[in-house]
């Protein structure tokens, strides 16, 4: 079976410093994939460029068999990848309701169904469906940011730590979302979180300046406390 | 008292809830239901200044409204803006003067207006689009207006050059009470048009768009396309208030090409309140009617022959005390009172 994302040997670079260097991952039809590593590694460029927003120099980035590499990034978007960015891209000019709408692509069917389906998943975006975004609280503005990918038939979601800066009880929201998520959509997740990332992915990639240096089952992960002491951190 | 207030806000925002389908208030109503009457009265009970100078604020609030749908809901700082409006003006000018004096000919003339403003939107849109930032863009656009003016003031044959070029109108615009009517329904019309796209999701597309235009790009809007829509329509906005203007003063010239004319509109949308579309017409008001107000004080004291010196420190004031202005500040009074009101409930 061909992978839905293939990205090999990326070399990706923000104006003059190159970011990431080699960078190898593949992602199935129906995965949970989490990128770990810690901060300043690369994990958030990767995410950038899939999207299109940090150019690449060289290498192989692939969507569905197709090369997205020099694509606009309306148009990776518009392929079925949503993007959920660290700092929540969430529009504060505009009400809840207003920023899922907006939200919505012109190929999106059932959105009543959607929308229910984000109401089921985030009940706090219900109350506030029709007040100001900018009224929202962190965790809110983090619901609604996945809502709006969500509100779409998303082949694959790109989500950036969703747990930044926001107090646990959130997190585990979140988490349980996510993992709801994972069920019926393609996610690849970066997540500092690792509590959140093994309770979200299924597979994982480790990130190291601007490598891909490990990848596996996140249940063998969880298990080989050296692996995370070396590339996490974790103790 | 405080208490019967806060009732009182309530029950105007409750009855709001009730008439949301006609998007107005019951205060709203009462206010506008006054300013309708006012406007009709007055231009039978006032003099031929003050009749021309209320045509004139209505028509400079549509050429502001349309600046107010770049700047206010875009971010983009067009400095050649006046090339839609002072075109506007010379296109209905040149035609009356060169193809009769008709409603047809008029007719013609509103009609290349608007593929003119199109034409040249399309044009300014491909350039300044192509990146560069906001500075670069407001640059650019400062340059085409500039190469428009010299045009203008160099085919003297056509547009008289800096003499200006006066021409007669039809007969339905030599009164000046209808033409005060004309630009009043004018200022109606392009109101609840601009609103209309403002409120549409093209406009909701835009406001994203202003707020974050990373965002709205990686949500999957090529948001060229829209500024280049928005463009199109303050354009078109700006050009058709162009011709009004040339009918109201039956004269074109050169000043109304300028980035002069361009920062006009610019001032307008700040001290009425950027991106509220409504804040241009208060600003074109507040402006012309403290120009007017300071150009009578002259013959109080001579100190009012520098009324220029006047004029701007009211500008910096204004700028300094309510930098999202008139109403801006309204808006946000408004949203803090509702808040309050919310608290007071809990």
């Amino acid at each position: 079976m061909e992978p839905l994302l293939k990205i090999e040997k990326l070399v990706s670079h923000i104006g003059l410093f190159t970011i990431l260097h080699d960078v190898n991952i593949e992602i199935n039809k129906g995965e949970a994939v989490v990128i770990l590593g810690r901060n300043g590694v690369g994990k958030t460029t990767l995410l950038k460029a899939i999207m299109g927003l940090v150019k690449s120099k060289s290498g192989t980035l692939e969507f569905e068999n197709k090369n997205i590499i020099e694509r606009p990034t309306y148009e990776i978007a518009r392929k079925g990848i949503g993007y959920v960015p660290e700092d929540y891209g969430v529009f504060d000019l505009l009400s809840v309701e207003e920023n899922i709408k907006i939200a919505i692509s012109k190929k999106t069917t059932s959105i009543e169904d959607k929308i229910a389906y984000i109401f089921d998943l985030f009940p706090d975006l219900k109350i506030a469906y029709k007040r100001s975004a900018s009224t929202l609280s962190g965790g809110q503005r983090q619901m609604l940011s996945i809502s709006k990918v969500l509100v779409n038939e998303n082949k694959l979601m790109l989500v950036d730590e969703p747990s930044k800066g926001l107090a646990p009880i959130i997190v585990e929201r979140l988490a349980r979302a996510l993992r709801e998520i994972s069920k019926t959509t393609t996610v690849l997740l970066v997540e500092q979180n690792f509590a959140l990332a093994c309770a979200v992915g299924s597979r994982y990639y480790i990130i190291d300046e601007g490598r891909t240096v490990k990848n596996g089952k996140v249940q063998d992960l969880v298990k080989d406390s050296n692996l995370q002491k070396k590339y996490l951190g974790v103790t | 008292m405080t208490g019967l207030f806060y009732n009182l806000i309530e029950m105007i925002i409750k009855r709001r809830k009730v008439y949301k389908n006609l998007s107005i208030s019951i205060g709203g109503l009462i206010f506008f239901t006054t300013l309708l009457l006012f406007v009709t009265i007055l231009p039978h009970v006032s003099g031929f200044s003050t009749k021309v100078l209320y045509s004139r604020i209505f028509i400079l609030a549509v050429y502001g409204m349309s600046y107010d749908i770049l700047r206010g809901y875009t971010g983009f700082i067009n400095l050649g803006h006046a090339i839609f409006f002072g075109s506007g003006a010379y296109i209905v000018g040149i035609f009356l003067t060169h193809f009769g004096n008709n409603l047809t000919v008029l007719a013609l003339a509103i009609l290349t207006v608007l593929i003119y403003s199109s034409l040249a939107a399309l044009i300014m849109g491909k350039i300044v689009f192509k990146g560069g930032g906001v500075i670069a863009a407001a640059m650019v656009t400062m340059a085409l207006g500039e190469i428009v003016r010299n045009v203008a003031e160099r085919w003297r044959e056509v547009t008289m050059g800096a003499d200006g070029l006066p021409f007669r109108v039809p007969d339905m615009f030599r009164d000046r009470i209808m033409i005060y009517y004309y630009a009043f329904l004018f200022l109606i019309i392009m109101t609840l048009a601009l609103r209309q796209f403002i409120l549409s999701p093209t406009g909701r597309v835009l406001l994203a768009i202003r707020e974050n235009e990373q965002r709205a790009i990686f949500l999957g809007f090529d948001t060229k396309k829209y500024k280049m829509i928005a463009l199109q329509v303050a354009g078109l906005s700006a050009g058709l208030a162009g011709a009004m203007f040339a009918l109201l003063n039956r004269f074109a010239n050169t000043d109304l090409l300028t980035v002069q004319q361009t920062l006009n509109a610019l001032l307008m949308t700040l001290v009425g309140g950027t991106g509220t579309l409504y804040g241009a017409i208060v600003g074109s008001a507040f402006i012309s009617l403290t120009q007017d107000t300071l150009l009578d004080l002259r013959a109080v004291h001579p100190i009012f022959d520098r009324w220029l010196l006047f004029f701007g420190s009211i500008y910096v004031l204004v700028v300094l005390f309510m930098p999202s202005g008139f109403v801006g500040l309204y808006n946000s009074k408004m949203a803090k009172l509702q808040v309050r009101l919310v608290q007071r409930k809990k």
